[in-house]
């Protein structure tokens, strides 16, 4: 136990190190100076601070070491430089805009997770008959969908032909919720502004399409990868042992079915989720919702190079953290697991 | 089919038949191989298929409804763009960009993860495992971050997206090829092989390739409907192919701006689009069904 968890650690910190060290080549491989990259600011604003003797660190003569060094240490005191468009600080736009998309995603996953895991399981138990095909058909369908065109279909019909959502956005202009946490339900909750109700309700109709969009898709991997599992569960000894035991179909499910299916599916999950990010980024860009996705994005267009330098240190730690974070959690669970597994969905 | 059979030898049907039998005994599959054959005719006879140059404007006939509207015409069977090109043609075009394109990038994926695969999975030690933790970080890494840091980088186009695209394909074909490769090099026809005194290259390239075919070519196909939504996906972002290209995504960011009064402009290139990766991916999925029932016989 120990063991795993200081191996975990381990790989962790190395894996962060090579990122902040790919962040930090990045700055040289963006088009413009290093310098101006890294902080956000014109050369000649810098030289301007430095006369004024106010001590930023900067120093053009020193090494690629030292410069690293600095780059740390101004990384951990939060100080991520600002963006070359607005100005702004970019640790605090990161962490307005970061929490948006996991709100999004964790949403969407949710979702996905409640149908697609009974949904998986009826199909499997209905093997080769007409449940199973059915939602096996269904989930080739949902799977090929492109979810951007899948976006544009819905904002078509359930916001310009039936006008029953809105179009864009997390809530509507006229109301103004304090940002706390940047998680929009839990903030509404948090406030205490007049109508709360009808606030909460604008905030959920500004959620159901984007959050529709990814789960739909997800639901379908979900429902492939449930279903897969559990019929191979199934064709396994131990349950023909059960039944020759003469367990009921329902014991033999209950006892030995459900839990050990559960087992492969978490793993072959997480290898899924840079198709839930990737979908969730696009899925931001089409109905503007301001995450994190939607901003790197706009970041490419306007060619705001300190600003994408910034964002995807922030996603890739991110990632880095919760794909090693979950793969920790199997190895320390599951004791026949000695390696990662690789399957196909 | 029962034939007449004359003589009394047994036939034996060698694996690759075995496949295509079962493969033909699911109908859904086949539907899907036909489907596939459609856009692989596309791609390759487009200019003869497409009735306008794609870029052609007919500032006379803008907005065309399709022909099984009331207002379209029988000349522009999918109706015309804002600009009054003639979407039939850009469509058969934006497949056989799309397609071609994802065609070309699943090759060259599939080329470089099978070499690496090899020798991840011919050798033991450091060499495996380092290069088994950068492609896992790879693999962890969303497609579109990929893109946003080579596009940042090289700047935008078509050519860079690509770069992306190969690059977060490589190393599924790396997993399977070592997978593949550590199992196969503890059965006993690769030891008769290798008692015969053949190198670890003849080992691989004689023993061991042949049988993995199949096994690769089901890959491809995944790989091929990922390499599709990737495309199209960073084209609709105006990441990959830009503007006056035909590219199915490119396609459908343009038809947004006219998409309320003139839905068809984005409703057919997406379908297209649909209809692709959905071929592909049934085509895959009766493979993947074929190879494992075949295995039963």
């Amino acid at each position: 136990m120990l063991n795993i968890l200081l191996r975990y650690t381990n790989l962790i910190i190395i894996t962060l190190f090579i990122l902040s060290l790919l962040s930090f080549a990045l700055a040289y491989l963006f088009p413009g100076d290093p310098i101006e990259i890294m902080t956000g600011l014109k050369l000649e604003e810098l030289q301007k601070l430095q006369n004024q003797s106010v001590n930023i660190g900067y120093d053009p003569e020193g090494g690629v070491l030292s410069q690293y060094g600095h780059y740390m240490s101004e990384l951990f005191s939060g100080n991520w430089g600002v963006s070359f468009n607005s100005g702004q600080p970019l640790y605090e736009e990161i962490m307005q805009s970061l929490p948006a998309s996991i709100e999004l995603s964790a949403y969407a996953l949710t979702i996905s997770l409640i149908l697609g895991l009974p949904l998986g399981f009826i199909a499997a138990l209905r093997h080769h008959k007409l449940p199973d095909y059915t939602l096996l058909s269904f989930s080739v369908v949902g799977y090929s969908i492109p979810v951007f065109w899948l976006a544009l279909i819905l904002i078509l019909v359930f916001s310009l032909h039936f006008g029953w959502l809105p179009l864009s956005g997390r809530l509507s202009l006229i109301f103004d919720v304090p940002n706390k946490t940047g998680f929009i339900l839990i903030d509404i909750l948090m406030s205490d502004i007049d109508n709360k109700h009808a606030v909460l309700l604008d905030a959920l109709r500004h959620l159901i399409l984007p959050t529709l969009s990814i789960a739909i898709v997800t639901t379908t991997l979900i429902l492939r990868i449930t279903r897969r599992s559990v019929i191979e569960t199934l064709n396994s000894e131990f349950i023909q042992a059960a039944y020759a035991r003469g367990l009921t179909t329902r014991q033999v499910l209950v006892r030995h079915g459900i839990r050990n299916a559960l087992i492969p599916i978490l793993p072959l999950l997480a290898m899924q989720f840079p198709t839930l990010l990737t979908n969730a980024m696009i899925v931001e860009t089409i109905f503007s919702w301001p995450g994190i996705g939607s901003w790197l994005i706009q970041a490419i267009y306007q060619q705001d190079y300190s600003a994408i330098q910034a964002g995807m240190l922030a996603v890739s730690v991110f990632v880095v953290l919760f794909t090693m974070s979950i793969d920790m959690l199997l190895r320390l669970t599951d004791p026949k697991r000695k390696k990662v597994e690789r399957g196909t969905i | 089919m029962a034939r007449f059979n004359l003589y009394q030898e047994e036939q034996h049907p060698s694996p690759l038949q075995y496949t295509w039998l079962e493969f033909q005994k699911n109908h859904i599959a086949m539907g899907g191989l036909v489907c596939l054959v459609l856009f692989i005719l596309i791609t390759v006879f487009c200019p003869l298929l497409a009735p306008f140059d794609p870029n052609l404007q007919k500032t006379g006939n803008i907005l065309v409804p399709p022909s099984w509207d009331a207002n379209g015409g029988i000349t522009h069977i999918f109706g015309t763009d804002g600009l009054g090109r003639d979407i039939l043609s850009r469509v058969l075009y934006g497949c056989r960009m799309t397609f071609g394109i994802s065609i070309l990038l699943v090759v060259f994926a599939l080329l470089v993860g099978v070499g690496l695969g090899a020798i991840a999975g011919m050798s033991k030690g450091f060499r495996s495992s380092f290069l088994n933790h950068t492609l896992d970080s790879i693999q962890a890494i969303p497609t579109i971050l990929i893109a946003i840091i080579i596009i940042a980088i090289l700047g935008t186009g078509l050519v860079n997206s690509m770069w992306a695209i190969v690059l977060a394909l490589i190393p599924q074909f790396v997993h399977q090829t070592r997978d593949f490769v550590r199992s196969e090099l503890s059965k006993e026809y690769v030891m008769a092989a290798r008692l015969d005194g053949a190198s670890k290259i003849q080992l691989f390239a004689r023993s061991i390739l042949p049988n993995m075919g199949e096994t690769l070519v089901m890959q491809a196909t995944l790989a091929l409907s990922i390499s599709i939504l990737d495309i199209s996906a960073l084209g609709f972002l105006n990441l990959g192919a830009q503007a006056p290209s035909s590219e199915l995504g490119a396609l459908l960011s343009q038809g947004i701006e006219v998409a309320y009064i003139a839905p068809w402009n984005i409703a057919l290139p997406g379908g297209a689009l649909f209809l692709m990766v959905v071929s592909v991916n049934i085509v895959g999925d009766g493979l993947r069904s074929a190879l494992k029932n075949r295995l039963l016989h």
